[in-house]
């Protein structure tokens, strides 16, 4: 495990102990094997109790969502959401992907968990186009505010950019 | 004489107590636009600290040319060093800085990015390919980041075509110091044809003479 930049006062925990204590807070919860450091697969509809049980338990304390970031998948009609947690007080990491649809792509907010997720919520909203809700200012963020489509879908095309010549 | 002096242009005839100076106003006017050039620092990427900031820094020491004096505002810089990637929102602000600056102003760009897009060239929604495309460009410095030593010579180059190029007799005629330079007879397309002999010429390795160079350093290791 890393270590933290806090004085630890929780204990660390490691991947399969930490992956049991999810699925016991959410049976849903599917461990993700393929990944390096814990990670788990959550429904929809199960992400935002989730995730404020991840902030609240005494024995997890994730409180910094390092990361939030979105992958588009077309061939299979998803967009798989990527949100990287941090316990600095206990010292362990998780990872957790959330599926939305990719003609519908709604998520709830997790600005009340952890504020920092405005900007990241913010970002994603810019270049994959997923709509969160409840979120309280959802403009676009390095892109213009006039600008049409979100670039980082993989379907994305318009007229300024170049096919390299074959 | 002193290292100022040496470099004045004109004829310095040394007299008694001090000297007299025989130029031309022209001259001397370029001679200080182009040893004093001060920096407007438009650093949008990693070309900026590779580049900009190591050439400011003690070991490449841009100060040996008088150009250390870094601005952050434009109205106070003559010269705009652009190093990095230019994006679709920041053309406009790049034009902005650059309408700023007080005449005469100088442009540099350094890198892939600012001169074509580089590796952004293709496939990208929102880089700009080069900044050329949004403001003059009196110099570029090509590299995926140049060499500090790179940047050097591009403000040599710049303060050549300073000293060469706009006067009283020839308000707005910029010469470029590089065609100015060439011999009699010789044209850019054969400049052009010999560096790419050279270039091929260096890029293809030879086995032999690479095994022979193998063999000495394995040898001398050993004594």
């Amino acid at each position: 495990m890393a270590t933290s930049l806090l004085p630890v006062s929780g204990q660390a925990l490691d991947a399969q102990s930490l992956v049991a204590k999810i699925q016991k807070l959410c049976p849903a919860a599917q461990l993700r094997p393929d990944c390096d450091r814990p990670a788990v697969k959550v429904p929809l509809a199960h992400w935002p109790v989730l995730a404020q049980q991840l902030f609240a338990s005494a024995d997890l304390l994730f409180d910094l969502l390092e990361t939030h970031t979105a992958i588009d998948w077309v061939q299979t009609g998803q967009i798989e959401l990527v949100y990287v947690l941090t316990s600095l007080q206990c010292g362990h990491h998780l990872t957790v992907f959330v599926d939305v649809a990719r003609d519908n792509p709604v998520a709830p907010s997790l600005c009340a968990v952890w504020p920092i997720a405005q900007w990241q919520e913010r970002e994603v909203f810019d270049l994959f186009g997923v709509h969160y809700t409840d979120h309280p200012d959802l403009r676009r963020l390095f892109l213009d505010d006039d600008w049409q489509g979100f670039p980082l879908r993989k379907d994305y095309a318009d007229d300024f950019m170049l096919e390299r010549p074959s | 004489m002193g290292l100022v002096t040496d470099n004045l242009p004109g004829a310095l005839l040394p007299l008694p107590g001090g000297g007299a100076l025989l130029t031309a106003i022209d001259q001397v006017v370029n001679w200080s636009r182009a040893n004093s050039l001060w920096p407007l620092t438009f650093g949008t990427s990693c070309c900026a600290i590779e580049v900009m900031m190591a050439t400011g820094a003690a070991r490449h020491d841009l100060a040996r040319f008088g150009a250390e004096v870094a601005r952050p505002s434009p109205r106070q810089a003559d010269l705009l060093i652009i190093a990095g990637t230019i994006v679709k929102k920041m053309a406009p602000r790049l034009r902005t800085l650059w309408e700023q600056m007080a005449e005469p102003r100088y442009v540099i760009a350094t890198g892939s990015c600012a001169i074509s897009g580089g590796p952004f060239l293709y496939h990208s929604y929102t880089t700009i390919r080069g900044a050329d495309e949004v403001i003059p460009v009196d110099v570029y410095v090509p590299g995926c980041p140049p060499r500090p030593e790179a940047l050097l010579y591009g403000l040599l180059t710049l303060q050549k075509m300073i000293r060469e190029g706009t006067t009283l007799a020839r308000p707005g005629e910029v010469r470029k110091p590089v065609l100015a330079a060439l011999p009699d007879g010789m044209t850019l397309h054969q400049v052009r044809a010999e560096i790419a002999e050279l270039v091929q010429e260096t890029a293809t390795v030879d086995r032999a003479a690479a095994a022979t160079v193998g063999a000495s350093y394995a040898s001398a290791s050993r004594v």
